[in-house]
Formats: structure tokens, sequence, C-alpha cells
């Protein structure tokens, strides 16, 4: 995967993708929605990958779960790697289901030795089963557990100690977390091993009013916030230049403005480059 | 602390709002649950609302983008309210949001099925087989040099194999212009005679969408036996049942040329 910027290839812009061969240095798609047995999406991102590097970022296989690893979902995903051969596989750090019921969200898991443990175990049993490595993501988080003996970026590095997986890192949420659970982002990268984060991704987050104070919403339905930006530059600074996805899910603008905004990050993704030679 | 296991059981019914739901949209989150988060200034139901409203977002946002015909008849608000019903009775089994919308023909049979507004499950019915011939298996074309090789004699037995995205749907209400009319959200649909006719429709994806066909009654009852795996023979004579003059051949012929027909094989 090139280290450069990529942009969240969603099913509004597949023709146009198709049609106009942006240049944009890969694209990064959600797999369920690939999870087909066949039909026309398929099609679309085959040939789409037949010209460009892609990564299959899951958010329904609910790793950090105590049900049973669902087998139809990791059958399907392992069926949408073997199809698409991507440069990169991931999945969230956090859980989505429970007693058969799942809430189709991402949701926060208390970051205890208990969890660590039943997390990395599970990561590994869906790298076993894939035959490759995965990447976790941090999840925006508004809510924290009493319980929690360590701090997420703590969890995070313990979870690559245990499983040997990579880290997809979401500067947004580090952001959007940061502000709602009152901690300072510096820690967190300061944390997080250089040599595991194989993946960056930024997006936009929506403030809302509560209580007198603004909660933050990782809604990926605006452009980077600057001070979102400002975070990026200092990830960079710690763990070099990396491929940086942008991500944009709901109110999805024009294709030119998601490529605009891989054109910003490139440019942070160039300076990094200089400073490393 | 509760174990793991008890934290999700708890946050999960906290969020999809088992029991009675709080005015922030959330189930009583359990005295375990409550004491286990940390409050802050915003305090826990704040908190869990921002959670319990993203998955309920997304449960409803995936009913609408499935069933924009069925949204377009009965409206955004009832559209809401049914589908939050919905998830409260069969909540989401799986990982892939794409599959939610299985039940939803069924659900509105369910509340609709013996009133003036049954035709809402049947347009259901048909959103849905569209959804599954969209992302049905894909299939090679035909091949005659296979069909050449069956003698005459076996081409009683010969069973025909449709392609895996198509769907067969009756109703006994004019459901093809129902869904055409409410498909095209850029103009009031014009209104509809449910009197006027039951239709029945062949579904089959083609040049990159899924194209519905209005079918004859013989044509239906042809296709129907094929997709029970009968042989040639006995699909011809259903359709001759309902149609003397039903024209095998042609209707075959067409079948393979538009790939509704694509494989074949001889009864062993």
């Amino acid at each position: 995967m090139p280290a450069a910027a990529g942009i969240g290839l969603r099913s509004a812009h597949l023709a146009e993708v198709l049609r106009t061969r942006p240049h944009i240095a890969w694209f990064e798609v959600h797999s369920e929605n690939y999870f087909a047995a066949g039909g026309t999406h398929i099609e679309q991102l085959a040939r789409i990958r037949a010209h460009y590097p892609l990564s299959l970022h899951g958010v329904g296989l609910s790793l950090g779960s105590t049900d049973p690893l669902e087998k139809r979902h990791l059958d399907e995903l392992r069926r949408a790697v073997t199809r698409f051969d991507p440069a990169l596989v991931s999945e969230h750090l956090a859980w989505s289901s429970v007693g058969g019921r799942h809430a189709n969200e991402l949701l926060p898991l208390p970051y205890t030795e208990e969890a660590l443990r039943h997390v990395g175990a599970r990561i590994a049993a869906v790298q076993d089963a894939l035959g490759r490595q995965i990447l976790v993501e941090n999840i925006a988080s508004y809510v924290e557990f009493c319980g929690s003996r360590l701090s997420e970026w703590e969890f995070l590095a313990g979870v690559v100690a245990e499983s040997a997986c990579g880290v997809l890192l979401d500067v947004n949420n580090i952001y959007v977390s940061a502000h709602n659970l009152d901690f300072e982002p510096e820690n967190y990268l300061a944390a997080i091993p250089p040599a595991a984060v194989r993946e960056l991704h930024l997006a936009g987050h929506t403030m809302v009013p509560s209580q007198g104070r603004e909660l933050l919403i990782d809604t990926h339905g605006a452009p980077v916030a600057d001070t979102v930006w400002d975070l990026y530059e200092r990830a960079l600074a710690r763990f070099g230049a990396i491929p940086t996805l942008i991500e944009w899910d709901t109110h999805i603008p024009p294709l030119t403005t998601l490529i605009a905004e891989a054109a910003k990050a490139d440019a942070r993704l160039a300076a990094a480059h200089a400073d490393a030679a | 602390m509760p174990t793991l296991r008890e934290l999700q059981i708890d946050f999960m019914a906290a969020i999809l709002g088992d029991g009675a739901p709080n005015a922030a949209g959330c189930g009583p989150a359990a005295p375990r649950l409550a004491g286990e988060l940390v409050a802050g200034e915003f305090g826990v139901a704040r908190r869990l609302a921002i959670y319990a409203d993203n998955a309920e977002q997304h449960f409803i946002q995936s009913l609408r983008k499935s069933f924009p015909v069925v949204h377009r008849l009965v409206g955004e608000n009832y559209f809401t309210q049914c589908a939050r019903e919905f998830r409260r009775l069969e909540p989401s089994t799986s990982g892939d949001l794409q599959h939610v919308g299985a039940a939803f023909p069924a659900y509105w049979q369910r509340r609709h099925g013996s009133d003036e507004y049954r035709y809402l499950a049947d347009m259901a019915r048909l959103e849905w087989l569209y959804q599954e011939s969209l992302t049905a298996a894909n299939h090679p074309p035909f091949d005659f040099a296979k069909l050449a090789r069956v003698p005459a004699a076996g081409y009683d037995l010969l069973r025909f194999r449709l392609h895996p995205s198509v769907r067969l749907y009756a109703s006994e209400f004019p459901a093809l212009a129902i869904w055409r009319e409410n498909l095209r959200g850029d103009q009031e649909p014009a209104l509809i005679d449910l009197s006027s006719g039951g239709d029945r429709v062949l579904l089959a994806r083609a040049a990159g969408s899924v194209a519905l066909h209005p079918l004859t009654v013989a044509e239906f009852a042809f296709l129907q036996r094929i997709a029970a795996g009968a042989g040639f023979a006995a699909c011809v004579a259903a359709a001759a049942e309902v149609a003397c003059d039903f024209d095998a051949s042609g209707v075959l012929e067409k079948c393979v040329r538009e790939r509704v027909i694509v494989d074949l094989c001889e009864r062993t």
C-alpha cells in the first residue's frame, strides 16, 4: 500500500471512478458491502481493483464480543479477501453484538486484563482464519467504564503485543474521544508502537451542544477539522509517512471533494517524506 | 466488577431499548451498568443515547434503502414508526446490515395483512426479492453446445436452470404499476386502482440492474415449474393447462436469449 492518501469508496462513486479513473493512490471499502455472492457492485469493484490498491475495512465482525466468532461473517470476509486480494484488511477495537443480537454500531470495551486477553485471542483467531495480519482501529468513544484499569492507548498497545496485529490509527477518533473523555491526545500517540501503525484514518466530526458544553460525534459527514489536521501532522511526525484514508460516509459529497481532501493529506505526507529524507 | 459478558448484555439491553425506553431513547440501564459507567458532566443517559441513536439510525436507514417504494407509500413518519417497532420485534442478527430487511415483508403482513393496506406486504415482498436478485451469484451464459449434445429423445426430460438472480413474484394487486409509479421520486405518483387486477412478475439481473418483466399466467406457471426442477415436458404441460396456445419454444428461446435460463441438465 503506498504511503499516500486514499479515499473511502462508496457505491455512489463506483461508476464515476470506473469512468474517470481519478488520480488517487488507493481506495478503501467497507468489507460487508461486498459480501454479496455476485452482482454489479462486485463486478465494479473487481474492475477498480485491477487499477488501484485496495483496503477492506470491516464494521461488523464484532471482535470484542463475548459471543462466539460468527462463522458466516468470517467466511464471507474470507471470500472477499480472496476475491479482491486487498493490501490491507482491518476491523475495529470494539464489539457490536451479544446474545445473538447486533447493534450494528461500534461499542466500547472496558479496558481490563480480562478484555485484553479476550480480544487478543479473538484477533489471533481471525488472523489464523484469514491467513494474514489484520489491522485494528481505535473507535470514537462517548463513554468509559469505571472498571477500566488501562487507558485506551495502553489497551491498544497491549492488543498488538498479544495478537501481533497491526494498528489502523484513526486520528479523528483520537481527537473526538480525547474531547469527550477528557484526555490528552498526545499521550495516545506516544503510547502506540510506531512499527505497528500501518494506516491512518481522517474524517469529519460534528459538535453537538449538550448541557452547556459540546460533545463531539464521529459522523463522517464533514471535512476534516483543522484541529484534526494539526493532530495528524503530529501523528506523521511520530509514525512517519503512513497510508492515510479520507472517510466520508454521510451526506456524501462529489468525488472531487473527496479527492481535494485527499490532496491535503498528500501535501502533509510529502512533508513527512521530506523530513524522513 | 461484572464480567465482560455481563457488561455487554446490560449495555446491549440499554441501547436496544429493552423494557420501557427513557426520554433519551435508551432502555433503562440496569443498576449494575449505570454504576459501571463514568457519568462525567454529560451523564450516563446522554452518553448511552449517542450509541442508541446511531444504532437505530443505521438500522432504519438500511430499511429505507432496501424498501424505497414502501417508504414512499407510507411516508417518512409512519415508516420510521414501523421500522422502530420491527426492530424491537426482530433486532438485527447479523453484522451485515444488508440482511435486516429479510423479515420486513412478514412484518407488514402481520401489521396490515387483513386490512385495506394489505398491498403493503406485497410491495415489501417485491422490494426484498429485488434486493436478493441484485446481489445473487453470477452465472456464465447458456452453453448451446451442451444442448446440441442432448438426443432429441431426451428433450422432454431436460431440466433447465434459471439464472441465480431470477425471482418469480405474484400479487393480487397491480404491484408492477405501483412499484414503477412510486420509485420515481421526482413526481407525484399517479393514482392506481388496487382492484384493477394482479401481477405476475419476473425479476432478473440484466445490464447492471434488476429488470422487472410482467408475465402471463402461462409464462409464470412455466417458469415456476422450471424453478422447481421439473422436466421440460412437465413445465410445458403446466403452462398449457392455463393457456392451450402457449408458445413453449418461443418462450424458451426468449428466456435463453435474455439469460433468464442459463443452464440445463439431463434427468438421470
